[in-house]
């Protein structure tokens, strides 16, 4: 069985191995736990004073229980449809002959990439109850005054949030299929278990871990989600937690009662989402396999015979209406001279765009999220996987502890991330960052640290210990078989850690609303404040180049490392 | 692959410092919950006056404004040093908190406003007004009277900004109270009245024709008019009139470009930028714009709502609250 790796290291000298995990944990305390405490701290203490009546009559308050049930009715909703759709289209692209697989597998990341609020415009543009074009063409058509679906809704905000947090479930669950042993599978079918049986005993036990942590990244996701509730919800006075916070640290001009409001239903959240993780525990306790085996075959697929191109259609469909018809209606609007007036050539222009290529505060919003986007998924990939070796390869006490704080700023809405970021690191402990981009720096590293953590863990999770344990008994020292054996096997995890991290941190919007100075905004923070400043035109022309960088950078970032490692990696 | 990203990463960390360090000599940041085509054609002329001064701008609602002013405040990092919104309590608050500095302008005397402070902690600079901007595809019968908004013609589309982001609004609410009673507000609501976001969204909410009609203010909805919207803009008889002060905040170290800030928004110069921008000057020797709906100064004054702004400023809170909870019931 495998050995206590840890208690050799620490009878040595003090290595490089050593440092560096010392750090990360360092990094953990600092960056990550110290603003959870500041947050909980602030939430039950007045003046240094332990004061629980006031925690009690906020959680009293109707609004309170309202949001929260919201909140959680949104989660179950996302989660649910979003976990049918991503395992359904994985298991399409993976183990089935459906045509084009490459691009389709490509298309259903795509959504991944859109910012859901971005989203959220662009359906409010199309499907808001009586201006949206798709519903006053309905009107005209029928000659009625219902509309054909009204966006302002929890269904609409379900929905539009599921199109955009799919492939979260998706790209895990595709990755688990194509690393999946296939002799498992076909030893089975060869002793004539009927498909059926196969995949329930076979495929779905062997993947079910990837399908949980996709699942459990959009249930804590979208129950902490800002961006498309905001746009969609306040409208017609639906609030979830996320935007209730906002709401009240709004309305009470930001006194200090609204931030320990907000750090009260903070708490709220933490205490759900431990109890979502305590739950995920507890299903992959039951069933954990390591599934590369060290040799890999191509997997039989399934032959779809006469349904192949009706279901190709119907993903085609899909695509079409979560990713091109938002952006070409993001696009368009951007073009338009103003809101309202209809999609003719008379009534579009260029001048949008020109504006915004000229302004300075939007210049600035596209650089400052460049940079915190690349240094923030740098710094939180090698810090992750370190920590999640610790936590998947070392046998220490307490790791549980370790798990949780890097897992835990990912459950706490980044609206309560910022203003822990705001309680920790504005001079209270000698550093005072506030108003500089670095404050939205670290606020990054705390917010995506678990996305980090997930992703170097499923990897690592999947390397089975008997190939290092190889590598030690024949010699190598610790930091060899880290070096040789095991991160060339995780570095698909760090490179989908990087990206995890980078692509979200280049839209994110729900921290930096909060910690952004007035030349510290990011691309998130400008498009949403141009759209609730009614400027939906312009809002529309800076999501158009925000969308642009996006997928830019997205193709140059899939060539180098296609390119590097000297072969097709897949899409 | 790595290589490529520890470039990448070094260059992001490069310039992260040196965004965080630019640090040049005469500084001046205002806030204002003007937009973009009110606040961005001053600045330019500022600057052109000003060239050493190197002036920035944050346009965001006023309780976003007020919001982070708050939080910098308490994070001791403030970086506004002149704040321009129309949310009128908000300024008597700060003056009785003492986080203003007081400055009686040369250009004061030139002033016209129901709105003044003797002692300069903070000046109106532009007279606002609302009036409701509807859409013309939707409203055949523009309303005249407050009571024209009860009709069914404006049945579940009329929309008011949240007090809770924009000032004018959580003005106009104080003012329809005071005047009309909360009755009013209820009966609004019992036609189906919606509570909307910021006050430029309202009015692209019924440009769209999501709305029928909303409560807009001046230049914004005009200027959206000019650009070929489908939007009317009319007042009614008892009209929304809220000056919009201006005032340096206490502790500013900028502030003798602050002064000169203060002194060109009032200068004949300053105020015929914010006239022709379609809104109300604040002097009495600049001509508003004709011909787009605007009424005169003097005679805005005349049919506008009275309000104890000093009783606001303590019932502020309280009025947002009772607002957001009939709107949204």
């Amino acid at each position: 069985m495998s050995r206590l790796i840890a208690a050799r290291g620490s009878g040595k000298k003090f290595g490089g191995a050593e440092i560096v995990l010392a750090l990360s944990i360092a990094v953990l305390v600092v960056i990550v736990a110290v603003p959870v405490l500041m947050i909980l701290y602030n939430a039950f203490t007045v003046d240094g004073k332990l004061n629980i009546g006031d925690v009690v009559d906020i959680i009293k308050e109707p609004d309170t229980y309202m949001a929260l049930r919201n909140s959680l009715i949104i989660a179950l909703g996302v989660t649910g449809l979003g976990t049918f759709l991503g395992v359904l289209f994985s298991y399409l692209v993976a183990r089935t002959d459906l045509p084009f697989k490459s691009l389709m597998k490509l298309l259903f990341i795509v959504p991944f990439m859109l910012p859901s609020f971005i989203g959220a415009i662009a359906w409010k543009v199309l499907l808001s109850p009586r201006g949206g074009y798709i519903n006053k063409m309905f009107m005209d058509i029928f000659n009625t005054s219902r509309p054909l679906f009204n966006i302002y809704s929890v269904a609409g905000i379900i929905v539009v949030e599921t199109m955009y947090l799919f492939p979260f479930v998706f790209m895990q669950v595709s990755a688990a299929l194509e690393r999946m042993d296939p002799t498992l599978e076909e030893s089975a079918r060869i002793s004539g278990v009927p498909l059926g049986t196969i995949m329930r005993k076979i495929t779905f036990p062997l993947i079910m871990p990837s399908i949980v942590a996709g699942a459990l990244l959009i249930a804590l996701y979208s129950l902490a989600h800002f961006g498309v509730p905001a746009i969609l919800g306040t409208e017609i006075g639906f609030y979830n937690i996320p935007t209730l916070i906002y709401r009240k640290i709004h309305s009470s001009g930001g006194s200090f009662a609204s931030i320990r409001t907000g750090t009260v239903l903070a708490t709220i959240l933490i205490a759900s989402a431990a109890l979502i993780l305590y739950l995920q525990k507890l299903v992959l306790k039951s069933g954990r396999y390591s599934i590369i085996a060290g040799k890999s075959m191509r997997p039989m697929l399934m032959k779809l015979r006469r349904s192949k191109y009706p279901i190709l259609l119907l993903c085609f469909v899909y695509i079409f209406i979560t990713v091109i018809l938002p952006t070409a209606t993001i696009m368009l609007v951007g073009a338009l001279k103003t809101y309202g007036l209809p999609f003719e050539l008379k009534n579009m222009t260029l001048r949008n765009f020109k504006y915004i290529l000229n302004w300075r505060m939007t210049r600035q919003a596209v650089s400052n999220s460049l940079l915190l986007s690349l240094g923030a998924a740098f710094v939180t990939m090698l810090a992750g996987t370190i920590i999640s070796y610790v936590i998947v390869k070392m046998k220490v006490k307490g790791k549980f502890l370790l798990e949780f704080l890097g897992v835990l700023p990912f459950s706490v809405p980044g609206t309560v991330i910022a203003l822990g970021v705001i309680l920790t690191w504005s001079g209270r402990f000698g550093i005072n960052l506030y108003n500089t981009t670095w404050i939205i720096f670290v606020a990054y590293i705390a917010r995506y640290m678990a996305f980090s953590i997930k992703s170097n863990s499923a990897a690592l999770e999947q390397v089975h210990d008997s190939l290092e344990e190889a590598a030690r008994s024949c010699g190598a020292t610790h930091w060899q078989s880290m070096k040789d054996i095991v991160l060339p096997l995780i570095k698909p995890g760090m490179v989908a850690a990087f990206f995890l991290i980078l692509l979200p941190a280049l839209r994110e919007l729900t921290t930096s609303v909060l910690l952004y100075g007035p030349r510290t905004r990011t691309i998130g923070v400008a498009i949403y404040a141009l759209n609730e400043d009614g400027e939906t035109v312009l809002a529309c022309a800076l999501a158009t180049f925000a969308l642009l960088i996006i997928v830019f950078g997205e193709i140059v970032i899939r060539r180098i490392i296609s390119a590097k490692e000297g072969g097709p990696s897949g899409g | 692959m790595k290589r490529a990203i520890t470039l990448l990463v070094l260059a992001a960390m490069l310039g992260l410092s040196v965004a965080a360090t630019a640090a040049p000599k005469m500084q001046l940041m205002v806030y204002t919950s003007m937009k973009e085509v009110l606040i961005s054609e001053l600045i330019d002329a500022f600057l052109k006056k000003n060239p050493s001064v190197r002036i920035d701008y944050y346009s965001a609602g006023a309780g976003k404004l007020m919001a982070k002013i708050a939080t910098e405040k308490q994070a001791n990092a403030l970086v506004c040093d002149v704040l321009w919104t129309s949310e009128v309590p908000d300024f008597y608050q700060m003056k009785a908190q003492g986080a203003l500095e007081p400055y009686v302008s040369p250009e004061a005397k030139n002033i016209v406003s129901p709105v003044k402070d003797k002692e300069g902690y903070f000046t109106p600079a532009r007279l606002g007004t609302l009036g409701v901007a509807y859409n013309t595809n939707k409203v055949k019968n523009p309303p005249k009277t407050w009571e024209d908004l009860l009709k069914p013609e404006f049945k579940d589309g009329f929309a008011i900004a949240n007090p809770a982001l924009s000032g004018t609004s959580m003005v106009s609410v104080g003012m329809i109270v005071e005047n009309l009673g909360w009755e009013y507000i209820q009966k609004l609501r019992g036609n189906g009245a919606l509570m909307g976001q910021g006050s430029g969204q309202v009015v692209d909410d019924t440009a769209i024709g999501d709305l029928k009609a909303c409560l807009g203010v001046d230049y914004i909805v005009i200027n959206k008019i000019k650009e070929g919207a489908s939007l009317g803009f009319t007042y009614l008889d008892k009209m929304l009139v809220i000056p919009s002060p201006v005032a340096i905040l206490k502790g500013t170290k900028n502030l003798e470009a602050a002064k000169l800030w203060v002194d060109f928004m009032l200068s004949k110069e300053g105020q015929s930028i914010i006239a022709n921008s379609f809104t109300l000057p604040i002097r009495a020797d600049v001509p508003i714009v004709q011909g787009v709906g605007l009424v005169t100064p003097a005679e805005a004054e005349k049919r506008a709502m009275k309000l104890d702004y000093i009783k606001l400023m303590s019932d502020k809170e309280a009025t947002i609250e009772k607002f957001t909870s009939i709107m949204t019931k």
